[in-house]
């Protein structure tokens, strides 16, 4: 297995700065946080740009110039309900170090974005949901199947499909964490790769809560077989139990230094 | 049903790490399959073989290493004889004489030395230690300087004195560095990661990963190199991506079956052959769990190893 990837969130336009910069087309504030990312250890970095109903396409083509070109074509997680938007950032995506990510599909009204991502050799984050969550886990293996179908059929390799479980919101969904592991090593066991919005579960929790929250909760979805997440690498707790977790599994050879690299 | 052949793909390669200058270049590694897998993909650089002198000279007692170096009388000559052997890439030098406890020669007449035999011979250059840390510290940065410009590959940095030869030889030089470790992926990937945080190109450097002669623990080193090339290439680990260079002759020339006298155990036949098959062994050993160099001392040796590379590459 490969080491654990983290998909960094901070490039999303509900932040007012890159919000701001996104309108005005300011590259500083979205390359400040892309190299941040990059060096508290991202691998992929999410792009955000909001459902850009207006000018989606010119804007997604405008980020993914401009944070591939200063960050040696850092791979990156294309994130818009606009689905011109997505082809348009892919058309001028360079993908030397990555394919690009289709955020996301779902088996609901977003399964097109599977044909998208099949038709453009992208890998696509799918959703094992319709509306609303899921209400158990033979709902979530029911879409998880839909999907995985629908991209087979459209010539994917199921290795390029990474089926994100919904993870949710602890202070409300308690009792429902342990469903989303199992559901996780069910994946994990058909051999599917896996990813979430991993901060979802700390939401409304106090801030000096939620690295530790976060950090548990990956080092046991990693247990489980969690390839990837959608997180926050600034956050240091959470980046050491992750490179913790990868030399348990043996996802990486140890050295002393295993958190600085 | 017919056999379909399923080549087995990495996104990951071996550092490409050239030694020498202008058109006497050779280059270790470079390539994204396993070792010798050159039907999955092709290999660009087989697999080189450096040819050894020690500086306190040949060992005339082996009639075999006498007559390919008779006629030759002083250091460079028995050098630049060696830089010719048939197979062989590269010449390595090994500072033995500069070890305190074998004759402690000083760093200023080792670097004129060495400086003397580069200037006869225009192969690429591997310089080995005196095996003494301290004092390689000191010799590696006065010869890379009075070498500047040969682009040598110094053997080796390690965890005790990394600092100085990454500052001396690779950085203020431009030389390259061999990281040694002995037989410990752990240490081996660490020493990796600390050259680089001191700021040396990782392209700059090959691992000495350490070996021991065929029968005396080679399945550890074997280990170690499927475990670090595995790491390489399937987990894209970019702190083990460096071509790796095993310096044979060292181990296999000092042991007992390459030593002993032949009257002392007449049924192993004569004392050469012995010491020649166990360097084939160990050199042949050595390149299928992964080394992308092997140094050697033997011209028998040297020949029959680089036949099986042609052959199998």
């Amino acid at each position: 297995m490969g080491k654990f990837i983290v998909i960094g969130e901070r490039i999303h336009c509900i932040s007012p700065v890159i919000n701001k910069a996104m309108q005005e087309r300011d590259p500083e504030p979205i390359l400040k946080r892309a190299r941040e990312q990059i060096e508290t250890g991202a691998t992929y970095l999410d792009v955000n740009i909001g459902p850009a109903e207006k000018d989606g396409e010119e804007l997604m083509k405008w980020a993914v110039k401009t944070i591939q070109e200063a960050c040696d074509n850092v791979p990156l997680c294309l994130d818009t309900s606009n689905r011109k938007a997505i082809e348009a950032g892919i058309s001028v995506y360079n993908r030397s170090k990555g394919k690009p990510i289709v955020n996301s599909a779902d088996a609901g009204d977003r399964i097109e974005n599977i044909d998208l991502a099949a038709a453009n050799d992208a890998i696509v984050l799918a959703l094992c949901s319709k509306a609303g969550v899921s209400s158990d886990n033979d709902e979530r293996m029911g879409y998880c199947q839909e999907l995985l179908e629908r991209g087979m059929e459209h010539g994917m390799e199921a290795e390029d499909i990474w089926f994100d479980p919904l993870f949710l919101v602890i202070k409300g969904m308690q009792d429902k964490q342990m469903e989303v592991l199992s559901f996780i090593k069910d994946l994990s066991d058909m051999g599917l790769n896996s990813t979430g919005g991993l901060s979802n579960i700390s939401n409304m929790m106090p801030k000096h809560i939620r690295p530790i929250m976060d950090s548990a909760m990956v080092a046991m979805a990693m247990y489980c077989g969690l390839t990837s997440a959608i997180a926050n690498p600034a956050d240091l707790r959470l980046m050491e139990t992750i490179r913790s977790c990868d030399v348990i599994k043996n996802n990486t050879l140890y050295a002393d230094s295993y958190l600085e690299i | 049903m017919p056999f379909k052949p399923v080549p087995q793909k990495f996104n990951a390669k071996i550092n490409a790490l050239t030694i020498g200058t202008g058109d006497k270049t050779v280059t270790l590694g470079g390539e994204s399959v396993f070792p010798f897998y050159s039907f999955d993909a092709p290999i660009e650089h087989r697999p080189s073989i450096g040819a050894e002198i020690s500086d306190l000279g040949i060992d005339s007692s082996l009639p075999g290493v006498a007559e390919y170096y008779s006629g030759c009388s002083t250091l460079p000559e028995m050098a630049k004889r060696a830089s010719e052997m048939p197979g062989a890439d590269f010449l390595a030098i090994s500072l033995d004489g500069a070890h305190p406890d074998n004759g402690d020669r000083s760093v200023e007449d080792t670097a004129a030395l060495v400086k003397e035999i580069a200037a006869v011979v225009d192969c690429p250059l591997v310089i080995e230690g005196s095996r003494s840390v301290e004092k390689d510290a000191k010799l590696f940065e006065k010869i890379a300087e009075a070498l500047d410009g040969r682009n040598v590959l110094f053997l080796s940095a390690r965890e005790e004195n990394y600092k100085s030869v990454s500052a001396a030889a690779a950085m203020a030089y431009s030389q390259k560095i061999g990281a040694e470790s002995a037989v410990d992926i752990n240490l081996a990937k660490q020493l990796n990661v600390l050259i680089s945080q001191m700021g040396v190109k990782t392209e700059s450097v090959a691992m000495n990963l350490g070996s021991a002669a065929a029968g005396y623990g080679f399945e550890y080193v074997a280990t170690t190199f499927d475990r670090v090339k595995s790491a390489a290439l399937a987990q894209n680990d970019n702190m083990l991506q460096m071509p790796i260079i095993t310096p044979v002759a060292s181990e296999v020339w000092t042991v007992k079956e390459s030593i002993a006298a032949e009257e002392d155990f007449p049924e192993w036949g004569p004392a050469e052959e012995r010491g020649v098959n166990m360097e084939i062994a160990t050199a042949a050993a050595s390149l299928a769990a992964g080394s992308n160099a092997v140094i050697l001392r033997h011209p028998q040796s040297v020949a029959a190893i680089s036949k099986l590379i042609v052959e199998l590459i």
